[in-house]
């Protein structure tokens, strides 16, 4: 598994992916839809799977000494590894953010950059990786219409989860706040994010893994 | 000993099907898979190596059960699919460095040995090579981890007579004094009657011969005449008869020898067999 993650990372890795690893600077603007700096993740995701198939990425990959599955494996560790890196490179910022940028009134076009925002991004990037990885490796030369469902759930995901943590007092008051003293509110989320994204990935991968494994290459 | 066996292989496909494929390479040798394009060349090659799935079927690789040892077998397999056309954006030495990392047999001093000997420079990306250097470049890979078995999927199409030429000799450099063998699949029949000592030749989905090439060659004769001596008797003996105004052509089988007075008799080549077979 090791030399396959090492070939994900040396030759499929699309070099926009470490350059969106930056927009974590996006959660410095102040009162902003922070969903977006991690929508350009996804797109970095589809990058990677786009220039593999132009690449011929599955035809070298198969022909040296590996299971199918495992070139599933692979490159679903390195979806979830690009996802976690996106957020760990993106906390700083979200503290940063508040120390200048303070909103008392919390963040009125959505939800502000704390710990359940990141809990419920693990929740969306879950949500995208379980469409469109299984859809991709049921048939892996098209990579557009993975990208367009995907897509649509989680629009519809940040439209729910904005919509309700605005609309809904209890959410608004305790999830749209970097107020420290709410953190005992947000920290479920946070975690139920973690939980939903790793349990999701393994799901994720099983199934991806069943479909590839029926292909005809 | 047995490098490679191939047994009973079916695939059905709603427009075509692979029907009861089989054959075998024993070490030492080179066998020249041929056949016309959409014959089922490529199908039986992935199917060799479950890239596609068979209906049924048992492939073995040095004795081993391919669908048990998936793995190990591989690990004795050089593939190369059309000379390498994947990450054309890389250096050679990039897809080296990654590609090395999985064979427990990698030998870096015959690998430096064979860009010596290509002439491949590892610091060139694979889009700036030619055809024939992409098949060099495969083919070092190949003989670096040590692969007992290559399989060559259509390796001297798309190259000029010097380079096919070239690579044909170092084919049979290869498989000299050594426990190698390649299976290559190919639909240039002059490049098989300069380096093959086997034959398979498969049209639509079924093997039709697999022998020894002068086996082969020698089991048909190439018959030329007037049209006159088309008796009824003897066209049915003929094999995709070619007729115009001067007179017919057709492939004989040498068993089904002697023929009417007036008519030709010469030796056949793999390629005037192949033209006369695909056209019953």
């Amino acid at each position: 598994m090791k030399e396959l993650l090492y070939k994900e990372l040396k030759l499929a890795t699309h070099p926009t992916t470490y350059l969106f690893l930056f927009l974590g600077t996006m959660l410095l603007i102040p009162s902003y839809p922070y969903y977006v700096a991690f929508i350009y993740t996804l797109l970095g995701i589809f990058f990677i799977f786009l220039t593999g198939r132009e690449n011929k990425d599955i035809l070298y990959t198969v022909s040296l000494p590996v299971r199918k599955r495992d070139v599933v494996k692979s490159r679903c560790l390195l979806v979830a590894l690009i996802e976690i890196a996106q957020i760990i490179c993106s906390i700083p910022f979200a503290i940063i953010g508040v120390r200048i940028n303070p909103n008392p009134m919390g963040n009125p076009v959505g939800i502000e950059a704390n710990a359940a925002f990141f809990g419920l991004v693990l929740i969306m990037f879950a949500l995208f990786n379980a469409i469109f990885l299984p859809m991709f490796y049921k048939s892996p030369t098209k990579v557009g219409t993975p990208l367009i469902a995907g897509s649509i759930a989680v629009t519809l995901y940040i439209v729910a989860a904005e919509v309700a943590v605005q609309a809904i007092g209890l959410l608004k008051t305790s999830l749209d706040t970097t107020n420290p003293a709410m953190l005992p509110r947000q920290l479920p989320v946070l975690v139920a994010g973690m939980i939903i994204f790793t349990l999701g990935l393994w799901l994720t991968y099983r199934r991806s893994a069943q479909n590839f494994e029926k292909v005809d290459l | 000993m047995e490098i490679l066996s191939v047994q009973h292989l079916n695939k059905k496909y709603e427009k075509f099907a692979l029907k009861d494929v089989s054959f075998t390479l024993e070490k030492g040798y080179i066998m020249g898979f041929i056949g016309r394009n959409g014959a089922g060349k490529t199908t039986t090659i992935k199917s060799i190596l479950n890239l596609v799935h068979p209906d049924s079927g048992q492939i073995s690789v040095l004795g081993m059960d391919f669908a048990a040892q998936e793995f190990a077998c591989k690990q004795k397999i050089g593939l190369v699919l059309g000379g390498v056309n994947y990450y054309p954006q890389k250096k050679l030495k990039t897809i080296t460095e990654v590609t090395r990392r999985f064979y427990s047999e990698w030998d870096e001093a015959a690998y430096q040995g064979y860009l010596k000997r290509f002439d491949l420079d590892p610091d060139k990306k694979v889009s700036q090579l030619s055809d024939g250097m992409r098949v060099k470049y495969s083919l070092a890979l190949a003989l670096s981890h040590n692969a007992q078995l290559l399989i060559l999927d259509e390796p001297t199409s798309g190259l000029d007579p010097v380079s096919r030429d070239d690579l044909l000799e170092l084919f049979q450099e290869i498989i000299e004094n050594s426990e190698r063998s390649i299976l290559f699949s190919t639909q240039i029949t002059s490049d098989l009657e300069k380096c093959a000592d086997f034959i398979t030749y498969i049209k639509n989905g079924q093997i039709i011969a697999s022998t020894d090439k002068e086996d082969l060659v020698n089991s048909y004769t190439i018959v030329k005449g007037p049209n006159d001596a088309l008796s009824e008797a003897f066209t049915n003996k003929l094999i995709g008869i070619k007729k115009n105004a001067f007179g017919f052509t057709a492939l004989l089988k040498t068993a089904d020898r002697p023929a009417p007075d007036g008519v030709v008799v010469a030796p056949a080549d793999l390629e005037s067999i192949m033209i006369h077979i695909e056209k019953e």
